[in-house]
């Protein structure tokens, strides 16, 4: 519903619908034929194993949210059952100050990874589409290798890059006299785990980017290049309004990833005292779920995550569509 | 076109049919003459032990799963109970203990477990005794010891330190000398370690009487011990670095981090961290709050359950009893996976046995870890653990990192504690 | 010059810390905390024969069951949302947009929010713990269904399935001889974002598997890392599988990168 874009999705299909009136001609061939089914049994697998994976669950979890786990029975410890609590979850996950605070370090965070990386991205791109670069397969491989490195072998990786003994680049700073960079105390914590999402994600976009400037006819530019425009301004006036929508799509990527931003804190954690166990929202809510034995509040805390997510989704593409439409004028 | 629709939904039928198949074989699998049992665990070698068994005991066959370290498979073991596919038999650490035992994971086994209870110190067997009530039998213990680079205290002249105040003049000394070293890194991410240190000083973190819990985190021991080791932080002279991190383990490695205070089971940990420095380490009694105190308090350690999930209790039982009380068992967990067992025969067993790979020169170490573990005192842990010690590690790192005062993070983990035992429905009383 | 020299750096800076799982991998345990970090050491060989007979070779039984969850899981995946993409693209049916809407809204819905429900709604019949536990819930992708949507969009003429229509094909098989072949540069796409993203999944199968001889390589890497207070965490071991582990993806990727059409991510909102 958030992704909802209906003036650009639907705009790019203008001809994808198949009026049912293409069908009878072809039922009164075979008789018994009844095209309309059709859509409907080709989407049936997907809606069944939606439903059974990711909207019941995701009811269920609604539903946890409304209980608690509370002690029944005698005896000093007893055992615990799930009663009703109704709405008290989520007065907890509202006056929960760690909480919202957790929200905050969150935005620093995404302010810092989220235009570092489409920027970067972007930048590659533009320069692997420049006729006279070389190297291009390397750097482009290159670039593109940390898509494919899991979560946990990135945490291991950029844990051993800062940590001040075993850093390679504290290593060289202590070796000039400076002392080692404080990659993992405030506020250097915050550019170090960008860090790693931007390392992890700068390539995945940069195919984007550069997927859609392949797919531009390269005579919007020829005649550019005859004026005797330079390659930065053709890059600049041409190439980048004309991926405008890939940069739209994974700017709302990049969101939707910083709010569910847990990965890199939780896998730093260990290694420092700087990040606390609610240092994230969703490092609280997995807290809850897998450590504290509050799964009822975690559901409470993920709903409200969930519902924040479709907001702020909605802003962004409230805002592009405007000035897309804006720009259009 | 619908012949082939049909036949794809007859294809997702079949598949139902035989994923509920599946399930249902793996249900029937535990025929009527073999018994098989399910372990989840994560010490090194477990499954060499458990293959010992397995020779000997046709009739019970068991298998292990490591699920992770102590914590994650605390977590595992709850969803997988109100799931109903927890495992027979589980390890958990003696602090999980009295949340597994609240959230249903652990059965009374009292029944089963009669004939072996006095194969264990009073002490011990205390840590799996609720109520009267025995949940779990206790696997390795570790009382509380001193472990330290043997060679440097030498170089500066000193032995191990009996005191804590002799702990904190040595660690001036030595940061002195070398800047780049400390005696040892005391982190906020070692709850147990602080509840020992507290415990071992005179505090009571969870006391139960009549039924009734008092929370002792904030008392006045408790708060010696914060600001007796924020003293020695403020003044740069230890660590509160995170343990066990390629930081850390670098650090030992170069010799910049001396010693370790923790507890019998660290030169088994540090034997596979730092193997190059190996015969340069010994082991010696914890620091004393006061001179000639001896008693010291049991970290970490753990013990084996038997869920309310299992079918066959009394097979898992024995099975734990084997484990952990037998010849064989005792022989596996000593002789494997280095484990300081907590049954006392296993205690003599390992009397005998060669010191750790650590430190091969000290001869006497099985001898003094016995001495040291007869007359050591469970801590009683309370039922929300995972409260106290996320709260505790979170604001004591909040405390370090704003040079705030530590014996805040006590009061407020305290505070913490008791409004979620009391949010849970435990009878709390006021101190 | 300088954008070449700007890429390479970029690229430097993308391999650094790859690199170094390569070089540590080859330090034994006591040089990996007593040399500088990018000094190669001498334990390659004892450090491989350790991971691959850590518990009976249990190693290379999780590199399997990566390689059939991602697979398996991946094959499916594409299969069933290239149908409905299809579909959505293709057909104009009662509640196409409610459907296409509600799986991308799926997409917001962070996976921890999930995997505990999905664990005891698959507990209750009797699934969870079990091969399918990690692979039916890999199946279903609201991004993988939105690419396929709007590649079937662009890549299928309306009139082809016309013209077919008119050959008295049904719709089963204009699927399957007209649009799939069209399709399958989409569908590629398809299949190695979904085989990378099951391959590098950590939560789902660490919440649904016990049995250790099923867990893929990220649960088993991380049972080496965490381990309990009384067992450290095998950090040789760990970064050699890490270094063995990233061969087969990056080389998959490399290899397939010439076939991705990521170019058709935008596509869809190319106004």
């Amino acid at each position: 519903m958030s992704l909802r874009n209906p003036g650009a999705a639907d705009a790019a299909q203008p001809v994808t619908a198949i009026p049912y009136r293409a069908a009878p001609a072809r039922a009164s061939r075979t008789g018994r034929r009844r095209p309309s089914m059709a859509p409907y049994l080709f989407s049936a697998p997907a809606i069944i194993l939606y439903v059974i994976f990711m909207l019941i669950p995701l009811a269920y979890a609604v539903w946890i949210s409304f209980t608690a786990y509370r002690l029944e029975g005698g005896g000093i410890l007893g055992t615990k059952v799930q009663v009703f609590v109704g709405l008290e979850n989520y007065f907890s996950v509202f006056s929960n100050s760690e909480l919202l605070v957790s929200f905050g370090r969150m935005a620093v965070y995404g302010v810092i990874a989220v235009p570092l990386t489409l920027g970067l991205a972007l930048l590659f791109a533009l320069l692997l589409d420049v006729p006279a670069v070389r190297a291009k397969t390397f750097s482009r491989t290159a670039i593109f290798v940390p898509y494919a490195v899991p979560g946990i072998v990135a945490a291991l990786m950029w844990g051993f890059m800062y940590l001040p003994a075993t850093s390679p680049f504290s290593y060289i700073t202590q070796a000039i006299g400076l002392g080692p960079i404080p990659f993992l105390n405030n506020p250097g914590l915050y550019g170090s785990l960008a860090n790693i999402a931007i390392w992890g994600g700068t390539g995945f976009n940069m195919i984007i980017i550069y997927t859609s400037l392949r797919g531009i006819p390269a005579e919007l530019y020829e005649s550019a290049r005859l004026d005797g425009a330079s390659e930065l301004q053709i890059a600049l006036q041409i190439k980048v309004p004309l991926v405008r929508a890939a940069l739209t799509l994974t700017a709302i990527f990049a969101l939707i990833g910083t709010l569910q931003l847990y990965a890199e804190p939780t896998t730093l954690q260990p290694l420092t005292t700087t990040i606390t166990s609610t240092w994230a929202p969703l490092m609280t809510i997995y807290q809850q779920a897998f450590a504290t034995d509050d799964l009822p509040g975690a559901a409470a805390g993920s709903t409200v995550l969930a519902l924040g997510t479709v907001i702020v989704s909605a802003v962004v593409l409230w805002i592009s569509n405007r000035r897309t439409a804006a720009s259009a004028r | 076109m619908r012949k082939r629709s049909l036949m794809g939904f007859a294809a997702v039928a079949v598949l139902a049919v035989a994923l509920s198949g599946c399930a249902a074989g793996d249900g029937a699998s535990a025929s009527d003459k073999t018994v098989s049992l399910k372990i989840w665990g994560w010490t090194a070698k477990t499954q060499q032990v458990v293959d010992t068994w397995n020779k000997t005991h046709p009739s019970v066959q068991v298998k292990y799963t490591d699920a992770g370290g102590g914590n994650d498979s605390a977590a595992k073991l709850r969803t997988a109970t109100r799931a109903g596919n927890a495992p027979d038999i589980a390890l958990v650490e003696y602090q999980t203990l009295p949340s597994l035992v609240t959230a249903g994971v652990a059965s009374d086994i009292t029944k089963y477990t009669k004939g072996i209870q006095d194969k264990f110190t009073e002490g011990t067997w205390a840590q799996t005794t609720f109520d009267g009530k025995v949940y779990g039998i206790p696997q390795d213990v570790g009382p509380m010891a001193f472990t330290y680079r043997q060679d440097l205290f030498q170089k500066y002249g000193f032995g191990a330190p009996k005191t804590w105040d002799e702990f904190a003049s040595d660690a001036r000394v030595i940061h002195e000398a070398d800047p780049g070293a400390y005696i040892a890194s005391m982190p906020p991410t070692e709850f147990g370690s602080w509840a020992g240190l507290a415990t071992q000083a005179g505090a009571t973190w969870w006391s139960v009487k009549d039924g009734k819990w008092t929370v002792g985190i904030a008392d006045e021991a408790s708060l010696k011990v914060a600001d007796f080791f924020q003293k020695l932080s403020d003044d740069g002279v230890i660590l509160t670095e995170p343990l066990l991190t390629p930081q850390y383990d670098k650090s030992l490695n170069d010799g910049k981090i001396l010693s370790w205070p923790s507890a019998v089971w660290a030169p088994g940990v540090l034997a596979s961290v730092t193997p190059g420095t190996a015969g340069k380490w010994a082991m010696a009694p914890l620091p004393a709050w006061k001179a000639g105190e001896t008693t010291v308090p049991f970290q970490g350690g753990s013990a084996l359950v038997v869920t309310k999930n299992s079918k066959h209790p009394q097979q898992a039982a024995e099975f734990a009893a084997w484990y952990n009380a037998s010849k064989a068992g005792l022989e596996g967990m000593i002789n494997k996976q280095a484990l300081y067992p907590a049954a006392i025969a296993g205690q003599k067993l390992a009397s005998s046995q060669k010191p750790p790979a650590l430190m091969p020169q000290q001869t006497d170490f099985y001898k003094l870890a016995a001495t040291i573990s007869k007359t050591a005192k469970p801590i009683t842990w309370g039922p929300d653990v995972d409260v106290a010690s996320t709260t505790f590690t979170d604001r004591l790192s909040k405390a370090i990192n704003n040079h705030t005062a530590w014996r805040d993070a006590f009061t407020a983990t305290q505070k913490a504690v008791v409004a979620d035992m009391k949010k849970n429905g435990f009878k709390v009383t006021n101190k | 010059m300088l954008p070449t020299i700007i890429l390479i750096a970029g690229a430097v800076y993308c391999l650094i810390p790859v690199a170094w799982v390569f070089v540590a991998a080859t330090k034994s345990r006591a040089q990996l905390f007593s040399t500088f970090t990018f000094a190669p050491g001498t334990g390659l060989i004892d450090n491989l024969r350790g991971l691959f007979t850590y518990n009976g070779g249990q190693f290379g039984q999780w590199a399997l069951n990566s390689l059939l969850y991602a697979g398996v899981g991946a094959l499916l995946s594409t299969f069933v949302s290239t149908m409905i993409g299809y579909a959505l693209a293709k057909y104009r049916f009662r509640g196409q947009n409610v459907i296409f809407y509600g799986i991308l809204a799926g997409v917001l819905i962070p996976g921890i929010t999930l995997a505990i429900p999905q664990y005891l709604l698959l507990s209750a019949v009797g699934l969870a713990g079990s091969v399918w536990s990690v692979l039916l819930p890999s199946i279903i992708s609201p991004f993988g269904i939105y690419l396929s949507r709007v590649y079937a969009g662009s890549a299928i003429p309306q009139e082809t399935i016309e013209a077919a229509r008119i050959d008295a094909a049904g719709e089963w098989r204009i699927f399957q001889s007209v649009a799939i072949p069209m399709l399958l540069p989409g569908m590629v796409t398809v299949f190695l974002l979904q085989f990378v993203g099951i391959w590098n999944n950590f939560l789902l199968p660490y919440v649904m598997l016990s049995d250790q001889s099923q867990y893929p390589l990220t649960v088993g890497l991380f049972t080496l890392l965490s381990k309990g207070s009384s067992s450290p965490a095998l950090y040789s071991l760990a970064i050699t599988g890490a270094a063995v582990s990233i061969i087969p993806l990056v080389a998959l990727v490399l290899f397939l990168q010439r076939f991705w059409r990521l170019d058709l991510i935008s596509g869809g909102i190319k106004g």
